[in-house]
């Protein structure tokens, strides 16, 4: 596969500071936790090495990025380097001001806020009290400035039954086009927090059968690129496709879920690069210090991550008596990480064998 | 109509991207799009300096290509060129 000359897109975690936390955050257990933040002026001299590597986005998440108070100077910086943003956020530090600014630029491609649920009881529950009534003020007052909001719902033990009363909220009253969702994944404090965060096999089947029904009667606004929705998908994808006789799935067979280390990089709070901000433990250089390009071309634990695209998944001991392993790709190399140690091994949670097994199951097709 | 005097330069909050080989892409930040460039049209978008005319342009361009480029080359340019203009991803710097 050819490799751009450099990364497309950067996501990059601003700060480590934030107002809450989630139960499941991805973060604040992990090698991206650092004590102090990087000050102005280090991420406005990397914005120029950005403008001189093509980068064309960027995305701002933490923490919160809402929590840095040069928030407005380090977007000024995004804009004057041609770049344009998005950003991840609680949704709790939204203002008119902050808000009115980030119009102003004209170069916002997305806000995302996460809502968990149709109300307090089963947003508050990981993310804290009075977190929702702020989430869902935030949401309507980017909406109010006519700015592109997204929402993310993560699905855990507390709110898999909500999942109607959530598209309603989302789709009907407040009027979004669409929301995504993800499940609680074995990421950051989610390890800690497994059993009461993360759904077993039995919640999961009632959900990737409850999102694809909503997504029917939503046509199709719900979306996913990870958790139920989008492993119900494949997986449904997968049975269908053995059912048809063929032998094979296109790009199936090798450990190719994830392209992102082909188009995109990121940086840690305290100016490390990283492959992807959910494997912060991979350090290819400071910002400022070491050249981007240099690591992006030539930096040896990428070239690895690359590499994991041409490993047959029936060279792994956990794939090797599996029917499943042509129609299959193997998963995200994060959670493979923090499920088994290597990145580049399939990752246990992406496995349908494994979603069987624990007595999983998929909705009858209509 | 291009003036004898003006040259055409980039605008330069368009960011020019090479991505594999000698292919680009143009990026406009303030509307979001992008336009594929291939390597003929990435060559004449790094001419785009305000100091080379279309004539010159297509020179230089026919000293790249062997054997020459073919007969209806500076009528594509000057629409290529044209195009860019329209878009507002150039302008022109009067010499």
């Amino acid at each position: 596969m050819q490799l751009m000359k450099t990364p497309k897109s950067l996501d990059l975690n601003i700060t480590t500071k934030c107002n809450l936390r989630c139960s499941y955050c991805s973060h604040f257990s992990s090698a991206g936790d650092i004590e102090t933040d990087l000050p102005t002026e280090e991420w406005l001299q990397f914005f120029e090495e950005l403008k001189e590597c093509a980068v064309l986005d960027v995305c701002l998440s933490g923490g919160e990025p809402l929590s840095r108070n040069d928030i407005k100077e380090l977007i000024n910086g995004i804009v004057a380097n041609r770049m344009r943003f998005s950003m991840l956020s609680n949704g709790t530090l939204m203002n008119d001001d902050i808000l009115d600014f980030i119009k102003s630029t004209g170069r916002c491609n997305s806000i995302q806020v996460s809502i968990d649920g149709p109300g307090p009881a089963s947003h508050d529950v990981h993310r804290g009290k009075g977190s929702f009534e702020k989430a869902l003020r935030g949401l309507k007052l980017l909406l109010k400035h006519k700015l592109p909001a997204t929402t993310r719902v993560t699905i855990h033990k507390q709110n898999y039954k909500d999942l109607d009363a959530v598209a309603e909220l989302l789709l009907e009253d407040v009027g979004l086009p669409s929301f995504s969702t993800n499940s609680a994944s074995h990421l950051g404090l989610c390890k800690q927090n497994s059993d009461e965060t993360q759904l077993n096999a039995d919640e999961y089947s009632y959900v990737i059968a409850k999102l694809l029904e909503l997504n029917k009667k939503y046509n199709g606004r719900i979306g996913a690129q990870a958790g139920p929705l989008a492993s119900g998908k494949h997986w449904k994808e997968m049975e269908e496709t053995i059912k048809s006789g063929i032998k094979e799935s296109p790009g199936c067979g090798y450990l190719r879920s994830c392209g992102g280390v082909f188009s995109k990089m990121a940086v840690r709070a305290d100016g490390t690069m990283i492959p992807c901000s959910q494997i912060p433990h991979i350090e290819l250089g400071k910002i400022n210090k070491d050249s981007l390009r240099e690591a992006w071309i030539n930096h040896p634990e990428l070239k690895r991550l690359r590499d994991r695209r041409d490993i047959p998944l029936k060279s792994f001991e956990f794939c090797r008596d599996c029917n499943y392993t042509a129609y299959c790709r193997g998963g995200c190399p994060a959670l493979a990480y923090t499920l088994t140690g290597d990145e580049n091994k399939p990752s246990p949670d992406a496995c349908y064998r494994t979603f069987l097994e624990a007595g999983g199951k998929l909705p009858k097709s209509n | 109509m291009q003036a004898k005097n003006e040259f055409p330069t980039v605008n330069p909050m368009v960011v020019y991207r090479e991505e594999f080989d000698d292919w680009a892409v143009l990026f406009d930040p303030d509307t979001n799009e992008t336009f594929g460039l291939d390597p003929v049209s990435s060559f004449i978008w790094k001419k785009l300096d305000g100091k080379h005319s279309i004539e010159k342009i297509l020179n230089e361009l026919d000293k790249e290509c062997e054997g020459g480029v073919p007969e209806d080359a500076p009528k594509h340019i000057e629409e290529f060129v044209s195009d860019l203009k329209n878009r507002g991803l150039i302008g022109y710097e009067q010499n």
